[in-house]
């Protein structure tokens, strides 16, 4: 197959060669071509166009989707939205040089909203979901909320590999409990000890019932706090990434808060936020 | 190789035929579709529970796909649940008036059956022909006006008739004292039992065997004011009043737990799982207390974003506690769980959460320990 390939190109070069009109007429095709992927380019003088992220540079602008039902992500008080993806949307806001205005939406209208332009972006504990994929957007997690180990500090764990012949301790019926099961299967001793609360299951580690927890982050963070004979481990078992998502269309919009979360990454903002509500 | 050889050359020639005739044949098989899944009844089964009040509400309404119907109740059989309450909407069998469909109804039935389930089939929603012309008034599906009321019971009379040895159980309206169910309009317990006395005459007429349930309430404790609502406890006690003991059979009772365990104890302004005890105090000062009460919706959410849902392992426990206490009720027959499974998770987080199984039909925990109830093995999720 390569040769008979390598045959007609061949061929084609020697045609080529005793017809130089054609290949001028190729390299010229080739040239306009690329010239014309070159300018209608997304943000290129006859591409698309990002008119999202024109008006919220002329007007200052950020429309925020929000759904402040769940504490301390998002709540509706009487001084306004607040929570920590109301601060993360300001500070990106306040980074893209606009200012955030939050609309207060119920879970299932968010993604309608951005659909129909009500919203530049939604920040609610979301997914990234293939269904959307299409024409949203996902940045990279603002927040991990997935299944994590809390062990004592005196005698940390980071991984499940580390439990084997020990004792973790689960929320029943949540993912930590499927997780711990699979994980009970890969190492030859792993005893599951199961309650019906997260705090529970935490409290177990304290009185040495159990050699570590693995329970969600915004309950391990929130009972952590509070106890310092207990820590977290470094990663999540079970990772579970709330995302931001934006329309696909909005190219530069994107692009630019894709740069302010990575920036609020690296200079610590991000964990700033997160510490100061969890 | 040959350098002076003529361009083009066979090769390129018999390459340009062969794509040529790939170009065609797309051309021809473009249109093509493939068919739809073939789907085979398969041999008749039957329901493995030692726990006959275990019924669950099925969403089959909005699903289009027939093998995802039979995969929904082949699930449904396997958890263990004898019985489903399922939703047939009035438009979709007589979308035009004395014109009757029961293409829906009837593929529904006929996996239902095949299963090995019994049907509690809830009836309701209005269709165009019944509601005003849209120029002179924009409604939704539930607003059905007075003059529409013998409509809806022909309709019942049909379906009854139609299902005969089938159907044991019907569900007049759903949620009336919602606004939302009720047209967005203000509730009216009168024009409900009105529209119930109608509907029972005409079900019996249809089924002389057939159990009528009515009511079907929301439990909310909005007061008799409310544009939203109206009390469920008041509004049954106004349907007695208006006359509606002889118009019902049982009563279909809502109950839902929220972030309450199922033994707190009742209270007219609290909404948990024994506000049934409520209903049922209020059918008995009215006389009513012989006719049993069917639960065909109830259950806890575990939305982890969501602050009046409870957290996995106590949405299991307090739904396992709830199916044994209505065990001990001699007035209670099913138990019928919100729901079973909605055709698409996206749209519907609320629901998609109430759900035993995902869209893609992934059992989650709840389903596996409720399994484990009905047909008696050891709860794989217990503390």
């Amino acid at each position: 197959m390569t040769t008979a390939l390598l045959d007609v190109a061949l061929q084609a070069l020697h045609w080529l060669r005793r017809h130089p009109r054609f290949a001028l007429l190729g390299v010229n095709l080739a040239g306009l071509l690329i010239a014309y992927d070159l300018v209608t380019r997304p943000g290129a003088w006859f591409g698309p166009q990002d008119g999202t992220w024109r008006r919220s540079q002329i007007n200052g602008d950020l429309y925020v989707g929000i759904d402040p039902s769940y504490p301390p992500f998002a709540e509706w008080t009487p001084g306004g939205i607040v929570g920590l993806e109301a601060d993360i949307a300001r500070e990106i806001a306040r980074r893209i040089n606009t200012t955030a205005y939050i609309q207060i939406m119920g879970f299932d209208g968010l993604y309608s909203a951005l659909y129909t332009g009500g919203v530049d972006l939604v920040i609610s504990g979301l997914k990234v979901d293939p269904a959307y994929m299409e024409w949203v957007h996902y940045t990279q997690p603002y927040f991990d909320a997935g299944q994590i180990l809390v062990s004592p500090a005196a005698a940390p764990i980071d991984d499940m590999r580390d439990l084997d012949g020990k004792t973790v301790a689960v929320e029943l019926a949540s993912a930590g409990d499927i997780a711990a099961q699979r994980w009970s299967r890969r190492l030859e001793a792993l005893t599951i000890a199961r309650f019906l609360l997260p705090d529970e299951a935490m409290h177990a580690v304290q009185t040495g019932a159990a050699d570590a927890a693995l329970v969600d982050v915004v309950s391990a963070r929130l009972y952590v706090e509070q106890r310092p004979d207990l820590r977290l481990a470094d990663e999540t078992t079970v990772p579970d990434g709330y995302v931001i998502a934006l329309r696909k269309k909005d190219f530069r919009l994107a692009e630019e808060i894709d740069h302010a979360l990575a920036d609020m990454i690296d200079d610590g903002t991000l964990n700033e936020i997160i510490d100061r509500w969890l | 190789m040959d350098s002076t050889a003529p361009f083009p050359s066979n090769t390129l020639l018999r390459a340009a035929r062969l794509i040529a005739r790939l170009l065609v044949l797309i051309l021809i098989l473009k249109p093509v579709r493939p068919a739809p899944p073939y789907v085979r009844l398969g041999p008749p089964q039957t329901v493995q529970t030692e726990q006959p009040a275990v019924c669950v509400h099925t969403r089959l309404t909005d699903e289009v796909e027939e093998w995802k119907i039979q995969r929904t109740l082949s699930m449904v059989r396997e958890m263990g649940a004898a019985t489903i309450v399922e939703f047939f909407p009035w438009p979709y069998v007589e979308r035009e008036r004395g014109e009757f469909n029961w293409e829906h109804p009837d593929r529904i039935l006929r996996h239902a059956e095949n299963q090995g389930l019994t049907v509690i089939a809830r009836l309701g929603l209005a269709p165009e022909w019944a509601r005003p012309p849209v120029v002179e008034k924009v409604t939704t599906f539930t607003y059905l006006t007075e003059d529409h009321f013998d409509s809806f019971a022909n309709f019942v009379r049909a379906f009854t008739a139609r299902y005969r040895g089938r159907v044991d159980m019907v569900i007049i309206w759903n949620e009336p004292n919602l606004s939302i169910e009720w047209g967005d309009r203000p509730v009216d317990p009168e024009a409900y039992t009105r529209l119930l006395r109608l509907a029972y005459a005409a079900a019996h007429e249809g089924n002389p065997e057939i159990t009528v349930l009515g009511g079907a309430l929301a439990p909310t404790t909005e007061p008799e004011d409310s544009p939203s609502g109206m009390s469920d406890i008041r509004f049954l006690e106004r349907m007695y009043e208006a006359g509606a003991a002889g118009a019902f059979d049982a009563l279909a009772v809502h109950t839902y737990g929220f972030t309450h365990p199922p033994q707190d104890t009742p209270d007219p302004a609290v909404v948990n799982f024994r506000r049934v005890e409520l209903l049922r105090a209020v059918m008995e000062r009215y006389g009513d207390g012989d006719k049993p009460i069917v639960i065909t919706e109830s259950g806890w959410s575990d939305d982890p974003r969501w602050t009046r849902a409870v957290r996995p392992g106590q949405r299991i426990a307090y739904t396992l506690e709830a199916f044994e206490m209505v065990k001990s009720w001699p007035w209670a027959g099913q138990l019928c769980i919100w729901i079973f499974r909605q055709p698409l998770d996206l749209h519907n987080r609320r629901d998609a959460y109430y759900a035993l199984v995902s869209s893609d039909f992934h059992a989650k925990p709840i389903y596996d320990a409720i399994q484990a109830y009905a047909r008696g093995w050891p709860i794989p999720y217990a503390p």
